[in-house]
């Protein structure tokens, strides 16, 4: 996107009406996002943690699934084992980053499909309305009522047992709440003069909507998808719980944490290990939503 | 008996839902004014309060604080008299005739010999498909009763006159006072089941009770609550007035229930937590040697377990010591053999002998038998392995371990309690686990599971005529001594098939609150509620 484009919405104050010409908005909003020390911060800590995911189970020497008889409950830096060992003796510090990646992977995985649905979903209802919009909002509310749970039976019965099918369920059901917000955006958005005026240059609708409706929706969408991934997280752990999530011996953080808060007078390393995990993951997921929510929408400021 | 011991924990999963979505836990009510309350965490959500139609110790809990068989348990599970005040046996020790005393149901009715001869005539006609009816089959005809081959008349069971039930048997059955303790042998109000049917009769407002007490309500995932029965003819004796029982799945916040003075006793516990408790809540924690079992089985129908090696190499695999010493951790002693130790009148079978072995010798041998078998690296031997709720001792896992050290790939399969034991009892699964606690104390009880008539309870559908006709024979064989020998021989011959794969014998495990009197420890965890008391409550 250049500057050429109207986007008077997304203009800024007098300061960046002196810029140069030529520079975009989105170099604008890094630049913003970038003088945002904690957005930084948070991004630079989640940058470790998925770079952990990813290739920190390679670098430990233990196998996340390897059981070492002696070492059941092991104190952490015992034996080799930096974090400890749980209940069979598996070594703490490969399962959580095994758990990390599992955890990483379904909330991320989950909210793209979530994000992708629910903005083509919910800009398209909003931006057209009207009867369209009703039948389409409709469709939710039913959708809305199907119980989440019955709903990954279904979907089990009929695919079968596999952990990517948990991202899909988890984001199919997600989307939910992002085509609503998405479509209250976009029907006080379609009232602006820039879609007017779009309009009036004879654009398409699907053209406004992807040109000038979703990009001006980002401030609101990024602030919910950091909302949505704890909340994804959450949800894995609750159906690897009862069952449906993943299985022994995968793990999740979520899972972790379950399983560290039963044993949590025995070996309290089990909780607070993934427990900190789990909050760093967060708080960098939080901590980027609202340095982007800052540099992307101006309004707030 | 089925033990709840590895049960899911899918109120603690709720709970966690709930959390996500910002929801209220539910408040428990409190006990009404006036009223003496045991709250009880039992373990699992009931299937059924119908005395026929359920199998677990949980529902035996509550079902047999209602109802009363024509004998009783006292408060260390013991056989008492019940409903018969007394009872005689003839000299072929084949006929028992029981003496009714005066009762009535809590309705008013009187309870008659009839309510007895309906009660076990109803187990064991085939349209109720109860899965426990093969407990019965030592009283004549019971088993082709059940299989259809005869009407539900021809029965060894008749009321003599009102107050008088006759019992003949196919065979010498010395352990009849346990058998007639336990709810598969328990009087149905015949008058209600004739007016409501079936499946309703035991529902809150038609359930009428003989026992201490009756039914008030029952909600799903809540409670169940029970009230004295005031014409139980031991009512004045009762301590209690009222009982809540929770279905408490999530064992590790019902033994902190218990810590915090909400329940008053909760079963059971998870395994490896009891080193814990017994070092911080010494007089909290309840243990006793269960007379029990824990063990694998194959589902023996399937064509991929034909391979007797292949069953060979998945026993020897599994580290029995590792599991019952570092991940239980409560000293289960290991099994290699169904019957557990303890058994009257029967001397356990030694172990194989690989069972001595060190570990790595045994797992060259099943990565051996396994490669004859035609698996191996290429081709690695892969199967579901179905699991009832989710286990939070980690033991399947260890399990898991042990097995890919051979290399076999056993996909845990974490499913609903009650959804595994259904594909259990049709055979849809392919290697599933399950717990017994004996029902009555006699080697039988144990061997009759892989009997091929039993029907649902033989969960991997083992069938071997030889096994059958040595478990007939032993039926008809009056004298003790020999009578063990072809059990051992039977017991054996099943082994050496490996249709199971026997892990552990279990310590049943309650927490307990201290105040709580009247609960003995005993091997079958049978606690009935008439017994208990707390000490601000006695009279």
């Amino acid at each position: 996107m250049t500057a050429s484009t109207l986007i008077p919405g997304m203009r800024d104050g007098s300061k960046d009406m002196q810029a140069v010409a030529g520079r975009s908005l989105w170099d604008d909003a890094r630049r913003r996002l970038f003088r945002n020390r904690l957005a930084v911060a948070g991004m630079a800590v989640l940058g470790l943690l998925v770079l952990a995911a990813a290739i920190g189970p390679f670098l430990v020497p233990f196998a996340f699934d390897e059981v070492t008889k002696t070492d059941v409950y092991l104190r952490p830096l015992q034996s080799g084992h930096l974090l400890g060992t749980d209940y069979i003796g598996r070594d703490m510090l490969a399962r959580i980053l095994v758990g990390l990646r599992v955890s990483l992977g379904v909330g991320i995985t989950a909210t793209i499909v979530s994000l992708v649905i629910g903005i083509a979903y919910g800009a398209t209802a909003g931006f057209i309305g009207g009867r369209v919009d009703e039948g389409m909002m409709r469709i939710v509310d039913v959708l809305y009522a199907l119980p989440f749970v019955f709903f990954v039976i279904v979907l089990m019965v009929a695919f079968g047992r596999n952990i990517f099918l948990i991202f899909l369920a988890i984001g199919a059901v997600e989307w939910l709440t992002m085509a609503r917000i998405v479509r209250g955006q976009t029907i006080s958005l379609k009232q602006a003069e820039f879609v007017e005026a779009a309009r009036a240059a004879g654009m398409s609708g699907a053209g406004i909507v992807f040109r000038h409706i979703v990009p001006n929706l980002l401030g609101p969408v990024a602030v919910y998808v950091t909302l949505t991934i704890p909340q994804v997280i959450l949800l894995e752990s609750f159906l690897s719980f009862i069952g449906m999530g993943v299985q022994e011996p995968l793990t999740s953080l979520g899972t972790l944490i379950s399983i560290g808060a039963n044993n949590m007078e025995l070996a309290t390393w089990l909780l607070i290990w993934p427990a900190l995990f789990m909050v760093v993951l967060l708080m960098s997921f939080n901590f980027i939503g609202d340095g982007l929510r800052d540099a992307i929408d101006p309004k707030d400021r | 008996m089925r033990s709840a011991l590895l049960l899911t924990a899918l109120a603690a999963a709720s709970v966690l839902l709930g959390c996500g979505r910002g929801e209220q836990k539910a408040v428990r009510a409190p006990c009404p004014s006036g009223e003496a309350c045991l709250e009880m965490g039992v373990g699992a959500e009931p299937t059924s309060l119908d005395p026929h139609r359920s199998s677990g110790t949980w529902e035996r809990q509550i079902i047999s604080d209602m109802l009363v068989g024509l004998t009783d348990a006292d408060a260390a599970g013991e056989p008492v008299p019940g409903m018969a005040t007394h009872w005689t046996t003839s000299a072929d020790a084949l006929t028992w005739t029981f003496f009714l005393r005066d009762a009535k149901w809590s309705d008013g009715v009187p309870v008659t010999a009839d309510d007895f001869v309906a009660g076990l005539r109803r187990i064991v006609k085939p349209e109720l498909a109860a899965e426990y009816a093969a407990l019965v089959y030592p009283i004549k005809n019971a088993a082709p009763i059940n299989e259809g081959k005869l009407p539900p008349e021809q029965l060894g069971v008749r009321a003599i006159d009102r107050r008088t039930v006759e019992i003949t048997l196919e065979h010498p059955a010395p352990y009849l006072p346990y058998l007639l303790l336990h709810h598969v042998a328990f009087p149905v109000p015949k008058h209600m089941v004739d007016k409501y049917g079936d499946d309703d009769w035991m529902k809150p407002g038609n359930y009428v009770a003989n026992g201490p007490y009756k039914l008030v309500s029952w909600s799903l995932g809540d409670r169940v609550v029970v009230v004295k029965n005031p014409l139980y003819w031991e009512a004045d004796k009762l301590c209690f007035t009222r009982i809540h029982y929770y279905p408490t799945e999530d064992r590790i916040s019902g033994e902190r229930q218990v810590l915090s003075g909400t329940l008053d006793t909760h079963t059971p516990l998870v395994q490896n937590r009891i080193a814990y408790l017994r070092r911080e809540y010494p007089q909290y924690l309840r243990t006793h040697q269960s007379l029990s079992t824990q063990y694998l089985f194959f589902n023996n129908t399937l064509p991929m377990w034909k391979d007797r090696r292949v069953r060979l190499a998945l026993s020897m695999a599994v580290d029995r010591d590792f599991m019952t010493t570092k991940v239980r951790g409560m000293g289960e002693p290991a099994a290699y053999s169904f019957v557990p130790p303890g058994m009257p009148n029967y001397t356990p079978l030694p172990p194989p002998e690989w069972a001595s072995w060190p570990l790595e010798k045994r797992q060259a041998e099943a990565r051996r038998l396994l490669s004859e078998a035609g698996y191996g690296p290429k081709k690695p031997l892969k199967f579901e392995f179905m699991m009832r709720g989710y286990d939070p001792t980690g033991t399947y896992a260890a399990v898991q371990a042990d097995w890919k050290q051979i290399g076999v790939q056993a996909v845990l399969n974490t499913t609903e309690t009650q959804i595994a034991y259904q594909n259990y009892q049709i055979r849809d699964y392919v290697f599933g686990e399950a717990g017994w606690v004996a029902d009555f104390p006699d080697a039988m009880n144990f061997l009759y599971l892989l009997d091929s008539k039993t029907g649902a309870h033989n969960y991997g559908g083992y069938n071997n005529p030889a096994y059958d006709a040595l478990l007939a024979q032993a039926n008809l064989e009056p004298d003790v001594q020999k009578r063990a020998a072809i059990l051992r021989q039977a017991e054996q011959l099943m082994l050496d098939d490996i249709p199971i794969i026997p892990l552990f014998t279990y310590v049943t495990s309650n927490v307990t609150s201290p105040k709580l009197s009247g609960m003995v420890e005993n091997p079958g965890d049978t606690h009935r509620a008439r017994y208990m008391c707390k000490a601000e409550l006695k009279k």
